[in-house]
């Protein structure tokens, strides 16, 4: 197959077909569009998720009845563990203090009894902290007997870990529509462009044209499709995103201590190959269907 | 008979039967086109052609003709393949093309050259591309094709008319337009189904001409047409086409320098 002919040939389809390729390019954008802002979301989320595994917190709540002998033992212990950052010792009083100080409660609240706010040791742990290492910390700190209770904040991460693996699935569910899409209007548009073409096909094949000189440029006019279209939807992406970072860093992303990121390039890359691949695939599929002349 | 004696992709296929070409001992002296007992259903009860029998010699032109519904077209898309025979066999220089594989097909065209009576050009493709997309399919260098066309809009009388638009030139001319794109692969074969029904009497016998002309430079042509006044123009070959059968109405001589071959019937 003659390449350079087959390129000159859907240069002449694309800039004759015009109106119809607009029309084709402007759907998938939408379709690769929607597909990347999920792609966007979740990359966010996952590092938003790794960050706040990693800055990892345990409280470990103290019986009222602990000696201190057996709190300092604990404390030296916990400061002794390779994944412990900081330990600090909060007693019950400042608790309570802390809570009055920090919450709007109102005067019910105000009455709770010192027993309501029980002392603890504040864990910060390294960052290098797996998740099973926290684990592993909270099931060994939970044996001693000055110890009732021991917060690994885990619930937390877990909803995030929920979210970011929703996110993962309907970007997947997402993609896979999208392809469906994209095999859609593609195909429809080469059944349009091989209607119109029908003389022309007819014409080539009577001078002894091979399905493949017939079928080539159709093939590349749908990939360049796909490829022109998942280019504008990360610019699109892209403009949206510039305009929304600011805003989105000073608030939510303040609160988190996440700065918010655009997709890393790989993923770019990922979504504008994927979107030429796509379109050579659903034009080739389609040229064979509609293409027995 | 294999794919590969039609030519793989990007070889020239059939490249002896180029007029000009030197013709392969024992290949020259054959028919270029044998028909024999060939049967074509359309619809069961009726054929259209019924055990029809043809012998075309090298360089021959042949008039057929018949009323409207014999067959005529039928026979011409036999040999190009648009059809397949349901009996019989066609060889095409030695060859049986009912016997191609669907992929070969494209190999057998490029040594024919096909006209018809609604021209089949492209009208928003400029005279030059009409023709030039016949040597583009060869996978023929450009400045080839630039040479190649020039050549054959000149043997058409369309020479420097080759940036018009088609839809802007006459009937006559479009006509000469898709003689060109026929004859630039210089093929060995001219198939011309009714190529002067759209054209008015005058313009008629020049394209007439035209394909006397090529037929001269050795080309042989297959001249489909109704058209009496036409043929009676002229003492070339004639075959009708009646109830399915061909008969042989006259033997033209004077452009048949095979002798006496047995044909058809
Ligand atoms: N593709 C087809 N399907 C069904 N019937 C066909 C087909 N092609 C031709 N026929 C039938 O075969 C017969 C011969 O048709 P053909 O076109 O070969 O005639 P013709 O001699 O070329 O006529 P005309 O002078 O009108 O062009 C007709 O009865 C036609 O209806
Ligand atoms: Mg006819």
């Amino acid at each position: 197959m003659d390449l350079k002919a087959a390129v000159t040939r859907a240069r002449r389809g694309l800039r004759e077909e015009r109106g119809l390729y607009l029309v084709a390019v402007s759907s998938l954008a939408v379709a690769f569009l929607c597909l990347a802002g999920v792609l966007l979301a979740t990359q966010n989320l996952s590092t938003m998720a790794a960050r706040w595994g990693q800055s990892g917190r345990v409280s470990v709540y103290l019986a009222g009845d602990a000696s201190p002998d057996d709190v300092t033992k604990l404390e030296g212990l916990l400061r002794g563990l390779p994944d412990v950052a900081r330990v600090e010792h909060v007693t019950s009083a400042q608790a309570r203090a802390d809570f009055l100080e920090h919450a709007d409660v109102g005067a019910a609240l105000g009455q709770l009894p010192p027993e309501a706010f029980p002392a603890s040791l504040e864990v910060t742990l390294a960052p290098s902290a797996t998740a099973q290492r926290v684990d592993a910390i909270a099931g060994r700190v939970k044996s001693f007997a000055a110890v009732t209770d021991v917060e690994t904040y885990r619930g937390w991460f877990d909803q995030l870990d929920t979210l970011v693996s929703a996110g993962r699935v309907a970007a997947i569910v997402l993609a896979a529509l999208v392809a469906l899409c994209v095999l859609a209007v593609i195909g429809n548009t080469i059944r349009l462009a091989v209607a119109r073409r029908r003389q022309e096909i007819e014409v080539m094949k009577l001078c002894g044209a091979t399905d493949g000189f017939v079928r080539g440029p159709l093939v590349l006019e749908g990939t360049f499709q796909g490829f022109v279209a998942a280019v504008i939807a990360i610019l699109v992406l892209m403009v949206g995103f510039l305009a929304l970072k600011d805003p989105i860093n000073a608030t939510v992303a303040a609160l988190i201590g996440v700065r918010v990121a655009f997709l890393s390039s790989w993923m770019v890359v990922a979504v504008i190959v994927g979107g030429a691949v796509i379109g050579a695939a659903g034009s080739a599929l389609s040229v064979r269907r509609y293409l027995d002349v | 008979m294999s794919r590969e004696d039609f030519g793989e992709e990007g070889a020239r296929p059939f490249a002896f039967f180029r007029a000009g070409a030197r013709a392969e001992p024992g290949v020259a002296n054959k028919p270029i086109l044998v028909l024999e007992d060939v049967y074509k259903y359309f619809r069961v009860d009726q054929p259209t052609l019924r055990g029809v029998n043809l012998t075309v010699e090298r360089g021959e032109f042949v008039f057929v003709t018949g009323p409207s519904g014999a067959g005529k077209s039928t026979l011409l898309q036999l040999i190009y393949r648009k059809h397949t025979v349901d009996d019989g066999r066609i060889l095409f220089s030695g060859r049986d093309i009912a016997r191609l594989t669907e992929r070969s097909i494209p190999y057998l065209r490029r040594n024919l050259g096909i006209v018809f009576q609604d021209f089949k050009i492209i009208g928003h493709w400029t005279v030059f591309e009409n023709v030039a997309i016949a040597l583009e399919i060869l996978s023929m260098p450009r400045r080839l094709v630039r040479a190649r066309v020039a050549e054959a809009l000149e043997r058409v009388g369309l020479s420097g008319r080759g940036d018009a638009l088609t839809d802007t030139l006459s009937g006559g001319e479009q006509q000469r337009v898709a003689v060109a794109r026929a004859i630039v692969t210089e093929p060995a074969l001219i198939l011309a189904d009714e190529p002067t029904g759209n054209l008015d009497p005058h313009l008629a016998i020049d394209v007439l001409t035209l394909f006397e002309e090529i037929n001269a430079t050795g080309t042989t042509v297959l001249f489909a047409t109704h058209d009496h006044s036409l043929i009676a123009k002229r003492d070339h070959r004639l075959v009708s086409i009646d109830e399915g059968r061909v008969v042989e109405s006259r033997r033209g001589l004077t452009t048949w320098a095979g002798g006496l071959h047995s044909v058809g019937g």
